[in-house]
């Protein structure tokens, strides 16, 4: 662990950290109410909005406490917003809001508990690895270390040099509960300083978690708290430990994917705070000003709450509903067994850390430099100057904060690892459809078990044209294969062993010469890791880019 | 400083001294105290400078004392501008950006006035411009603006589109001028197919015209021809309501109604059974709608957008058909609702 890193002297300085953070919001959102009367319509809004989100939780037995002081602060406001403003200062209430919001959002770092989380882990991870690999016979020694079960490729030198040049955000793709816990570890292993990450303040609901969580650099992200006055505080937090150099994890596509497709749509306001930063840097001439933002893919044959996430993105159609409580990763039983299966199984988890870009989402070489096209390099300090003046101008950064977010999906995509599990659930999705084509999504989800069973023949021809199509992506660097495709004798076999190991419902089965299915949803879920490029032969041909759908309502 | 201020003593480059660029570079001279016009060559260059006029493409405007212009691009960029002007056929657009982008510093704001898209690709020309020259603040300017009437002073509007606002802002300081409106637009891409797909129709218009109907013909084909182009510039993500504005309506009344226009004089002249290859060599300068009309007839098609006007206008010029055989073919199609 390098001792140089911000976040490990974090605790010294989070009180000036969160008072500037406080004043800086108060300044900012008085800005913007210049009109009489808009100050209670900001307070109002929020009030609104905190107390209807009051109304619809029941605290838990951890949470009430935060509940109890959420509830005081926000009826205090109400009487204050009922009498005059001579009265009851508008500006007072404003600044006790953004400071409980701040005290909220604000993260810690232990030194001692990352010391002891980094080892800790991994033994106790290493430790039910070997148990778990004790059924089979390991001919020499059991030697098996997690590392060997997560393959880490991609540019990791250049992330290690950019992180010494600048400030790293890290942006992954976002599918389970448990990528904080991997990327986390990804880190520690790539022997990266810790970095800060917004957690879901519902991860903090379970206090062993929790611990942990806060203890290590994360700050707490609530979705449900989407009123004005909370997203400012929130930005500027991340734009305030961003400056302090500390490299930082969002999860751009805001929560876990719903529908298992890569994301092709992203939230854009927390990415925007690393170009603020970055100006902010550059005002003041602090060295290593830029920062750099790296997109992740994680690939997995399983994921542990795939039956929750299809659920709800079916239910709604694609509109993200973000928190779903009572999914299966919060159940420690099932977070266990995961875990024993996963090791059991031999199977391996795929992390792919993207070329970094600058904050405009131009390509960065290894010495930190942006490079543009034909040879040219990017001057950041050019390409933030407005009539002859390096300055933040709104509605100019959102436009470069929308161009870096498309190119965050373009590097998502062709960063994908493709797994044999998904080339098996694309395979046999698509040669179900083939016997459907007249069929709509969800009249198609809805077949009947004898309807979704084909021969294996048939399957095996359908993946191994597939296939072909994936290594003429892969050649064009669309994609990339994980080695079971090229390696193994056979890789389809690998994918029907690997599909979707760990649900009750077997995603895929062979049964007497036919293949098939005993959960539709399922395997649309693990299909979807391969929508989005074109693969699908029912697809309208016009209709294959990232999250766009066909006719009849699949993922193209 | 304000916005007139800064762009009063900035410098511009406007890249292409052919008939339209020349007169932008005027417009912009009134605004800018520094213009430069790259041209073709050394003696071009020479001869502008030293007649304060441009007679290979615009004899009749007269250019001010601060417009200059240079065959090196370096002369061009020399100690870096802040606006630049792109008025480069399509088909050369790509080559040059390649050729341009080190010259460039990342400052400038770079509107095109171009009406065509990549040939094949149907990249458009912002789209070009944003993957080959390091700047991200590019925008588009387009209107009914035939250059002889601007060049003569005669009153006339514009549009500049941009996703970046002080694109726009800075659109319409450098070119606005008593005689000549810039409005804002935020969408690019309606803007730029609008202005790409009139000069499809200009070749139509040029073509009906050689026939010599009267106004229910034209109108008519104006008419369903403006709702090809709604249906086409939609399909590809622009806005409706952008086609019936300047860059759309208006650019497609100016072209199609006036034998100045490039395209309509090729129309005109293949109806009256000139040899394309004749015409576009005598014509001297490019005819967009020629490329035009083969790219957007063939996507078209790919896509399932309909679009019977173009896809006369591609037989009258790829198929040798004549120009009786597609106007009997249009009017025979089935009944349908408007």
């Amino acid at each position: 662990m390098e001792s140089s890193s911000p976040l490990i002297h974090f605790d010294d300085l989070r009180a000036s950290v969160l008072e500037d953070v406080a004043q800086r919001s108060v300044s900012d959102l008085t800005r913007t109410v210049n009109a009489p009367g808009k100050m209670d319509l900001l307070i109002g809004e929020a009030l609104y909005a905190e107390r209807s989100r009051l109304k619809r939780n029941r605290p838990g037995l951890f949470t009430r406490g935060r509940f109890k002081g959420d509830a005081r602060l926000w009826s205090s406001v109400q009487s204050d917003l009922l009498r005059p403003a001579v009265e009851a200062d508008r500006a007072v209430a404003l600044d006790r809001i953004v400071r409980h919001y701040g005290e909220e959002i604000g993260g810690h770092f232990n030194p001692r508990v990352y010391n002891f989380a980094v080892h800790a882990v991994p033994f106790g991870l290493n430790w039910l690895l070997n148990a778990a690999s004790m059924r089979r016979f390991v001919p020499w020694g059991m030697t098996q270390s997690l590392e060997g079960r997560m393959r880490v490729t991609g540019e990791i030198e250049a992330l290690k040099k950019l992180s010494k040049k600048g400030t790293v955000l890290l942006v992954p793709t976002h599918q389970s509960n448990l990528d904080s816990v991997l990327i986390g570890y990804v880190i520690y292993l790539m022997g990266l300083p810790p970095f800060a990450y917004g957690g879901g303040l519902n991860l903090f609901s379970n206090p062993v978690l929790s611990f942990f969580m806060s203890n290590l650099g994360a700050y707490t992200v609530d979705r449900q708290k989407s009123n004005a006055i909370y997203k400012e505080v929130l930005k500027n937090y991340s734009t305030r430990i961003l400056r302090e150099g500390v490299h930082s994890i969002f999860f751009p596509g805001g929560g876990r994917c719903r529908s298992g497709a890569i994301e092709n749509k992203l939230k854009l306001g927390l990415l925007g705070t690393g170009l603020e930063a970055q100006i902010e840097n550059l005002k003041v001439g602090k060295p290593n000003p830029n920062v750099f933002v790296v997109p992740m893919v994680t690939s997995y044959h399983f994921v542990l709450e795939a039956s929750s996430l299809i659920e709800d993105y079916l239910a709604e159609a694609g509109k993200a509903r973000f928190i779903i409580t009572d999914d299966e990763s919060w159940q420690a039983l099932k977070v266990l067994n995961f875990f024993w299966r996963f090791f059991k199984s031999q199977s391996s988890m795929t992390v792919r850390i993207g070329r970094a870009m600058d904050v405009f989402g131009n390509p960065v070489d290894d010495e930190g430099r942006s490079m543009g096209p034909n040879g040219t390099t990017v001057d950041p300090v050019k390409w933030l100057t407005t009539l002859g003046e390096l300055k933040a101008q709104p509605e100019r950064d959102r436009e470069y904060t929308r161009e870096l977010g498309q190119r965050i999906i373009q590097s998502f995509y062709r960063e994908n690892t493709a797994l044999t599990s998904h080339a098996v659930a694309f395979a046999l999705f698509e040669s179900l459809r083939k016997l459907y084509p007249e069929l709509d999504l969800y009249r198609f989800l809805r077949l009947s078990l004898q309807q979704r069973m084909i021969p294996i023949d048939t399957f095996r021809q359908a993946a191994r044209d597939l296939k072909v199509r994936l290594v003429a992506l892969a050649d064009h660097g669309g994609i990339h294969l994980s080695p079971e495709f090229l390696a193994s004798e056979d890789w389809i076999s690998d994918g029907l062993r690997n599909l979707g190991l760990l649900h009750e419902a077997a995603v895929v089965r062979i049964d007497d010469g036919a293949v098939f299915t005993e959960d539709m949803n399922l395997l649309y879920y693990y299909r979807n890791r391969l929508a989005g490029y074109g693969l699908s032969l029912l697809a309208d041909p016009s209709q294959n880019s990232p999250g766009a759908y066909d006719r009849k309502g699949f993922l193209a | 400083m304000t916005e007139k201020d800064f762009w009063l003593k900035s410098k511009i480059a406007v890249i292409g001294g052919g008939s339209w660029g020349t007169v932008l570079a005027s417009l912009a001279s009134n605004n800018c105290e520094n213009v430069r016009l790259w041209v073709r060559d050394d003696e071009q260059a020479r001869v502008i400078n030293s007649t304060r006029t441009n007679p290979a493409y615009i004899p009749e405007m007269q250019l001010s004392a601060n417009v200059k212009a240079y065959a090196e691009i370096e002369r061009v960029f020399e100690g870096g501008v802040q606006g630049v002007l792109w008025a480069l056929p399509s088909s050369v657009c790509r080559e040059l950006a390649r050729k341009l982008a080190p010259a460039f510093g990342g400052e400038e704001i770079v509107i095109h006035a171009t009406k065509g898209v990549e040939e094949g690709t149907l990249r458009r020309v912002s789209e070009i411009l944003r993957e080959e020259l390091p700047v991200a603040r590019i925008g588009v300017v387009s209107g009914p603006n035939l250059a002889n009437e601007v060049a003569r002073g005669e009153p006339a509007a514009t549009v500049v589109a941009s996703r970046f606002d002080e694109v726009i802002a800075a659109g319409q300081a450098m070119l606005s001028t008593d005689r000549f409106r810039v409005y804002a637009a935020d969408d690019v891409i309606g803007v730029e197919w609008a202005g790409t797909l009139k000069n499809i129709l200009a070749i139509a218009s040029g073509a009906l015209d050689a026939l010599q109907f009267g106004w229910n013909a034209r109108s008519m084909l104006l008419t369903r021809g403006l709702a090809e182009m709604v249906r086409f510039g939609v399909a590809l993500g622009g806005k409706p309501e952008t086609f019936l504005g300047l860059a759309g309506m208006g650019d497609l009344l100016a072209t199609c109604s006036s034998p100045l226009s490039r395209n309509y004089r090729v129309g005109n002249r293949l109806a009256k059974g000139e040899k394309l290859p004749d015409i576009l060599k005598s014509l001297g300068s490019t005819a967009e709608g020629v490329r035009t009309a083969k790219s957007v007839y063939e996507f078209a098609k790919l896509r399932g957008i309909e679009m019977p006007i173009t896809e006369g206008v591609y037989h009258l010029i790829h198929s040798g058909y004549s120009v009786q055989d597609v106007m009997s073919a249009l009017m025979v199609r089935p009944q349908r609702p408007e």
